[in-house]
């Protein structure tokens, strides 16, 4: 076996040593550093985006509240401007009615008035056809002057009978 | 026809001696001179942008960056962060050394399959741990060897025990390593000699020569495996020595 002959041990030792103390150097002084610090700085990074991340989330879930608020403001608003309206075209259309209904009221008893005045106007017209139909008649039949102011008592009370009865 | 131990043969390429002891250039130390050339343009060449999003080069050396560093945490525990350097250059260079063995045609020497430098190694390791347990715990560092809860009549025997695994864990350590390379390179070594000697053969036997060749595939995947979980058996060993080290019992 090659390997157990003394006279190699010390040219591959000295080799060894001269190679493995260089390799140290270098990754002691050169590359262990320069990875340590890669792989921090990607650490810090990821951490940096994360803390971001969450403040920018904590900011739309305080948006997303405010909007949410608003819309329940807006709401309630809305809720409350269409209940004063209401209320008010209510008490408008009323007093409108009311308006209108005294108006028309008023009309109802002009015209009444004005039937009543016709109506009797009419009944006096009638009065005054009655007692001269019914003088002329008297004094046709009988020859009879008959005193105007007794035929029309007579008149008066036979249509105020006929007008009784009618009514 | 080589035979399989040859492949582990030292030469000589340029010949140095200083106040006479030897230290000529070998078939060993160009490999070992291979291996740092690599590791170096590994880690340069994935760093050379250091990017926040790492492409695959960078990847890979992040990768085996943060594979130690988390072994290093888990088995031997915070204090141990300064020995990073040293665990990471241990593990990057065995596994280099054994990866280095396995490619073809290039018949790089595996400076592991030598029980020189992997007992070197596991014994700069062995006194660098002990020194480090007394410097961090002082002469308190021998009850390493005295068990807590153990019956005082088996006390004598069983601080013996532990002195001499204490001691065996060089030899352990650097035996495992060394072993493990040679068996798988010899292995592939006679079976590809199987192959060779069939198909120079001819005839019925030619044909015979595919099955010592499927095997070497599938030697090739295990010896890769081996390689790996050789590097990284050593590098988890030292981690638990310097946890020793540093936390005792």
């Amino acid at each position: 076996m090659p390997q157990l002959d003394p006279a190699v041990f010390l040219p591959q030792i000295f080799w060894l040593i001269v190679v493995f103390a260089a390799l140290y150097i270098f990754i002691a002084r050169n590359a262990a550093p320069k990875i340590a610090d890669v792989l921090k700085k990607r650490q810090d990074r990821i951490a940096d985006d994360l803390t971001a991340a969450e403040q920018l989330q904590a900011k739309a879930e305080e948006a997303r509240i405010a909007f949410e608020k608003a819309q329940a403001d807006a709401r309630n608003n809305a809720a409350s401007i269409v209940l004063s309206k209401r209320d008010e075209i209510k008490a408008d259309t009323e007093a409108a009615l009311q308006k209108l209904s005294e108006e028309l009221n008023a009309k109802i008893d002009d015209a009444q008035k004005r039937i009543d005045e016709a109506k009797s106007k009419a009944l006096s017209d009638v009065r005054d056809v009655a007692t001269d139909v019914c003088s002329e008649i008297v004094s046709q039949i009988s020859g009879l002057k008959l005193d105007k102011k007794s035929i029309e008592k007579v008149v008066k009370a036979k249509t105020d009978a006929a007008m009784k009865g009618d009514a | 026809m080589a035979g399989p131990l040859e492949q582990f043969e030292i030469h000589s390429k340029v010949p140095i001696e200083v106040a006479g002891y030897d230290i000529s250039i070998t078939n060993s130390a160009v490999s070992l001179a291979i291996a740092l050339v690599i590791l170096m343009v590994f880690m340069l060449g994935g760093m050379r942008k250091a990017a926040l999003v790492p492409g695959r080069w960078q990847s890979s050396v992040e990768m085996c960056y943060e594979f130690i560093a988390k072994m290093l945490g888990d088995t031997a525990g915070h204090e141990a962060r300064q020995f990073f350097p040293f665990v990471f250059t241990l593990f990057m260079f065995i596994l280099t050394a054994n990866l280095m063995g396995m490619v073809p045609w290039l018949h790089l020497f595996t400076v592991t399959s030598h029980i020189a430098v992997t007992f070197a190694l596991a014994f700069f390791i062995f006194i660098g741990v002990t020194i480090l347990g007394f410097i961090k715990h002082g002469i308190g560092f021998l009850k390493f060897f005295v068990p807590g809860d153990a019956p005082l009549a088996l006390l004598p025997l069983l601080v013996i025990i532990e002195i001499v695994s204490y001691l065996s864990r060089p030899i352990s350590l650097s035996v495992r390593l060394f072993a493990n390379m040679v068996a798988g390179h010899t292995m592939l070594q006679v079976f590809g000699g199987f192959v060779v000697s069939l198909a120079a053969a001819g005839g019925i036997f030619a044909l015979g020569s595919v099955l010592p060749f499927a095997f070497i595939v599938a030697l090739t995947g295990l010896e890769l495996l081996v390689a790996c979980l050789q590097a990284y058996v050593f590098a988890v060993l030292t981690c638990i020595y310097l946890n020793d080290a540093l936390h005792m019992h």
